[in-house]
């Protein structure tokens, strides 16, 4: 029997390949370092360009007998998945088609197929949390820099004895014929931006934190609100290309956040009462057919000002005094906002460059270049490696689907 | 030496930036709300209007600003501006605009909210007040004109008295004040 195919990363691009390869009888060993699979994509509430929440993303509905969730509950389900969370990778040796793959596993303090998710450390102790009900594998998770006395009572209390506060970390050898990078990408702390005064000022956050306030199963329950004090937002602004298009940051574009920043842009618009956006841009690359978010934030009465912002000032009730250069106007704005949102850069993930140094495979950016640029195999990263989704630079959901498809269809032909 | 002196710190730009909370942002919906502005927001500043008028590079608002401090709700500096007069209503960015926003009839929209709140430049109000008097814009004065061509001093059979009347009950006869 042929070795089994190794998947780094469980998000959107990662799952598809995996259950695409076991679906088609392709042992597979899906590695995460996060106790949580999904991804990014579990964090961004609505999902463009469907705007699905990505619980129930139905893009797969044919698969019998599963319908919403799918992708997650058959990461445990399909008996040709081996699902190691927690996990991270040590080491790559070997040759293409034989990969000797050194992995560690973190310490299971909590056992997934004995957590029924009952609820009762979350409620004594700090350290464990429930990161969604719908989280894959049905687990609470455990933070160990958070342990108090309740993570004690918790684990002797846990009536499935699923907790195990002295759980170590083990290491593991395995040997596969092909390596699916789908590492994803990360969504960069613009602390460095320092005009904005992220990482200073509570009421200036990133896109993706806007998705977590924003998002009903999130923790705060999706009401729009300010950080500094938990007030309601009203007057939100957001500043495109933080970090993109930058030669001191990312000199490329991270091309997913116009449309990321407009779907929330609408969200607030049509959904929030009194809700009033203004997005603050130098150009609105909306590709493709996603013009139309576009169009409807426009409709929505978002307002769009072409320029950049000059300086944030907070006053003393956390209210952010924002000055903005209008291009298009050639005049100066003051805005009095609750919230600025940035629109940051998507850089590849940590720990990434060491991968590509180890298995030599191109770079484009950072992030994984194809092969043989001209050639038409964006997913062929290297020989029997392959790439899909943000590794290889910032994608959408469809797109990350399409290139799984691509490099599972790849792989079988090798296997032929 | 004194450190007392009250300091309100630098300017942050030399100019004093507009108060967007001293605007108006129901101007949108007010102009929004007028006949044939129904894609004023559909602006996305592409410039493409300003490209295509014949007299923009004389104005200090062009078009796609006029648009944007619309949309922005600066009422007043809309209103009061020159430009929306000095449009030469050749269509042409309305016939070019890639989001179909009917710029030439927005700014008809903007002099008729202008000339409501009596914001009428003068040369326009004389014009005005002319047609109403006279019941037309270009009177033959000089009458040698018309005996050089051999023809008799008045022009035969015009009567302007009914246009007149139809006038004073329009809204140009009650803008320039044309009581009877």
């Amino acid at each position: 029997m042929s070795d089994p195919v190794l998947v780094i990363g469980a998000g959107v691009a990662g799952m598809t390949a995996a259950v695409e390869l076991a679906d088609n009888g392709v042992q597979v060993v899906l590695v995460d370092r996060k106790s949580t699979i999904g991804g990014n994509a579990l964090n961004l509430y609505k999902a463009f360009p469907t705007d699905d929440c990505f619980y129930c993303f139905e893009g797969n509905r044919w698969r019998p007998g599963i319908r919403k969730c799918f992708y997650r509950s058959a990461m445990i389900d399909q008996p040709n998945i081996e699902l190691m969370t927690n996990t991270i990778i040590q080491d790559i040796s070997g040759t293409p088609s034989k990969f000797t793959v050194k992995l560690v596993i973190g310490p299971q303090y909590v056992d997934p197929k004995k957590c029924i998710m009952c609820g009762l450390c979350v409620e004594v102790s700090e350290a464990f949390a429930l990161e969604s009900p719908q989280c894959q594998p049905q687990a609470v998770t455990y933070d160990p820099s958070k342990l108090d006395e309740g993570a004690k009572k918790a684990e002797q209390d846990c009536p499935t004895k699923a907790i195990s506060l002295d759980a170590n970390p083990s290491e593991k050898t395995i040997t596969v014929s092909d390596i699916v990078l789908a590492t994803g990408y990360h969504e960069m702390q613009p602390v460095a931006v320092d005009e904005y005064g992220y990482g200073v000022l509570q009421n200036v956050i990133t896109q993706l934190e806007l998705a977590r306030i924003l998002d009903p199963n999130g923790p705060l329950g999706g009401r729009l609100v300010r950080p500094s004090d938990g007030r309601e937002a009203k007057r939100i602004m957001m500043i495109q290309c933080v970090g993109s298009r930058d030669e001191n940051y990312y000199p490329f574009c991270s091309k997913i956040c116009c449309v990321f920043a407009l779907k929330h842009a609408n969200i607030i618009a049509n959904e929030r009462a009194d809700g009033r956006v203004s997005v603050v841009y130098m150009d609105i690359r909306t590709y493709d057919r996603h013009e139309r978010y576009y169009r409807e934030a426009r409709e929505a009465g978002v307002e769009f000002v072409r320029g950049r912002i000059s300086r944030v000032v907070s006053t003393e009730d956390d209210t952010l005094e924002i000055t903005v250069y209008d291009s298009l106007l050639d005049k100066y704005l003051r805005f009095s906002i609750d919230l600025l949102v940035l629109s940051s850069a998507l850089e590849p993930p940590e720990g990434l460059d060491e991968i590509i140094k180890t298995l030599g495979l191109k770079t484009a950016s950072g992030y994984v270049g194809p092969a043989d640029a001209a050639s038409e195999d964006e997913v062929v990263v290297g020989e029997h490696v392959y790439a899909c989704g943000g590794v290889l630079g910032p994608a959408e959901i469809p797109e990350s689907v399409n290139q799984a498809r691509a490099v599972v269809s790849k792989i079988l032909q090798g296997r032929k | 030496m004194t450190e007392t002196e009250e300091r309100t710190g630098p300017p942050e730009t030399l100019i004093e930036p507009i108060d967007m909370s001293k605007l108006d942002p129901k101007f949108r919906k007010e102009i929004h709300s007028m006949p044939n502005a129904e894609e004023l927001s559909a602006c996305f500043a592409c410039t493409t209007c300003t490209a295509a008028c014949p007299i923009a590079n004389q104005w200090n608002y062009k078009p796609h600003q006029l648009i944007r401090m619309i949309l922005l709700g600066m009422r007043e500096e809309v209103l009061s501006s020159k430009e929306i007069w000095e449009c030469l209503t050749c269509f042409q960015c309305q016939e070019r605009c890639p989001q179909k926003v009917k710029v030439t009839d927005i700014f008809f929209d903007c002099k008729n909210l202008a000339a409501e709140e009596g914001i009428i430049p003068p040369n326009v109000l004389a014009l005005g007040k002319s047609l109403i008097e006279k019941g037309q814009l270009y009177e033959v004065l000089n009458d040698w004109e018309r005996e050089d061509l051999d023809l008799e001093a008045e022009v035969p059979g015009l009567n302007t008295d009914t246009i007149k009347e139809i006038l004073r009950g329009t809204r140009t006869g009650r803008l320039v004040g044309g009581e009877k």
